[in-house]
């Protein structure tokens, strides 16, 4: 990697971790629920994988079960 | 006003079980960090193709091309995620039937209403400030010597546009009583307000340019006084959309 793109490393790190904390976040929630609004839990884990920032929002807001 | 107090702290407690507030502070922390560091780092990366022989000409990156990415990440996805994290405010508590206790005991239907929307805006105003201070900061940091014109109104504009977007979820989700509709409306009336937009003359009065059409007016061009009409028509529709949802949710059966 080049001098001039490894200096932007720190400011790269925050936004990856709070990314994959959100996607971490929809995964775990995914895996210890077992009841969705609809879909089933592959396509929740589909969505929250792959589909970036608004995966995980997905799940979270009209994906989630009521507990 | 002790019950608009009250039910607000309940919606406001709602939004941390719920993961709202998490939700909003993280997508928006990741958005104003993400927008200069994009500006910056973009023509960086066409440069490491110049090794392969690929020549690329990119002008070397601005404040305003932070700025740009800003508008562009708030102003699009942004909203969207907005809209989609409060779209269930009313539908969930009406499909599930949790507010027939509280109305019965005596709750104002109005204060139902107009506490959601004023939980949802601080939500909205913390997640937004969050989101500016950081780009601000790091597109101080990056670009040493910039200024900034008008940023008042600038920055402002998005944020009534926000507030907007919760009112009609507000409405949408009071009218049909479920996340569908209340996204259902947004969609339509945010696709409206663009299909209005193609008309010629109409853009000063458009809601629509304020999640983004501000950024010129950083760079010192244009007016203020040309945002002035679509806020007065975003405010008007505010509020009528609010009356709007009293007025539905006073005639509901809940």
């Amino acid at each position: 990697m080049p001098e001039n793109i490894s200096q932007f490393i720190p400011f790269l790190v925050p936004i990856i971790v709070i990314q994959f904390g959100l996607m971490v976040a929809a995964i775990i929630h995914i895996l210890h629920h077992n009841k969705y609004r609809f879909g089933n839990r592959a396509l929740w884990l589909v969505i929250s994988i792959f589909i970036g920032i608004i995966g995980p929002v997905l799940y979270f807001t009209i994906g989630k079960g009521d507990e | 006003m002790k019950q608009f107090f009250a039910f607000t702290k309940k919606e406001l407690a709602e939004s941390v079980v719920t993961y709202k507030l998490h939700i909003l502070l993280a997508v928006f922390l990741i958005f104003g960090m993400m927008s200069p560091l994009f500006a910056k780092l973009t023509p960086e990366l066409f440069k490491t193709l110049e090794t392969s022989g690929i020549v690329i000409q990119m002008p070397e990156p601005t404040a305003m091309d932070s700025w740009a990415q800003f508008f562009k990440n708030v102003g699009q996805t942004g909203m969207l995620v907005l809209a989609i994290s409060f779209s269930g405010i009313m539908a969930s508590e009406l499909s599930k039937g949790t507010l027939i206790i509280l109305l019965a005991k005596g709750l104002n239907r109005h204060v139902v209403i107009l506490s959601k929307f004023f939980a949802s805006t601080i939500l909205w105003t913390v997640s937004y400030l969050a989101c500016l201070g950081i780009c601000y900061a790091y597109t101080a940091y990056f670009w040493n010597d910039y200024t900034i014109h008008n940023a008042a109104i600038a920055f402002v504009a998005p944020w009534v546009f926000g507030e907007l977007l919760l009112s009609i979820v507000i409405f949408g989700g009071t009218l049909f009583g479920n996340i569908y509709g209340s996204l259902l409306t947004c969609l339509s009336i945010v696709v409206a307000l663009n299909v209005i937009g193609i008309i010629p003359n109409t853009a000063k009065f458009n809601p629509v340019t304020l999640s983004g059409g501000t950024l010129p007016l950083l760079g010192g061009v244009g007016e203020v006084s040309d945002f002035v009409p679509a806020m007065m028509v975003c405010a008007m529709m505010i509020i009528a959309l609010l009356v709007g949802a009293v007025l539905v949710f006073k005639k509901k059966e809940v």
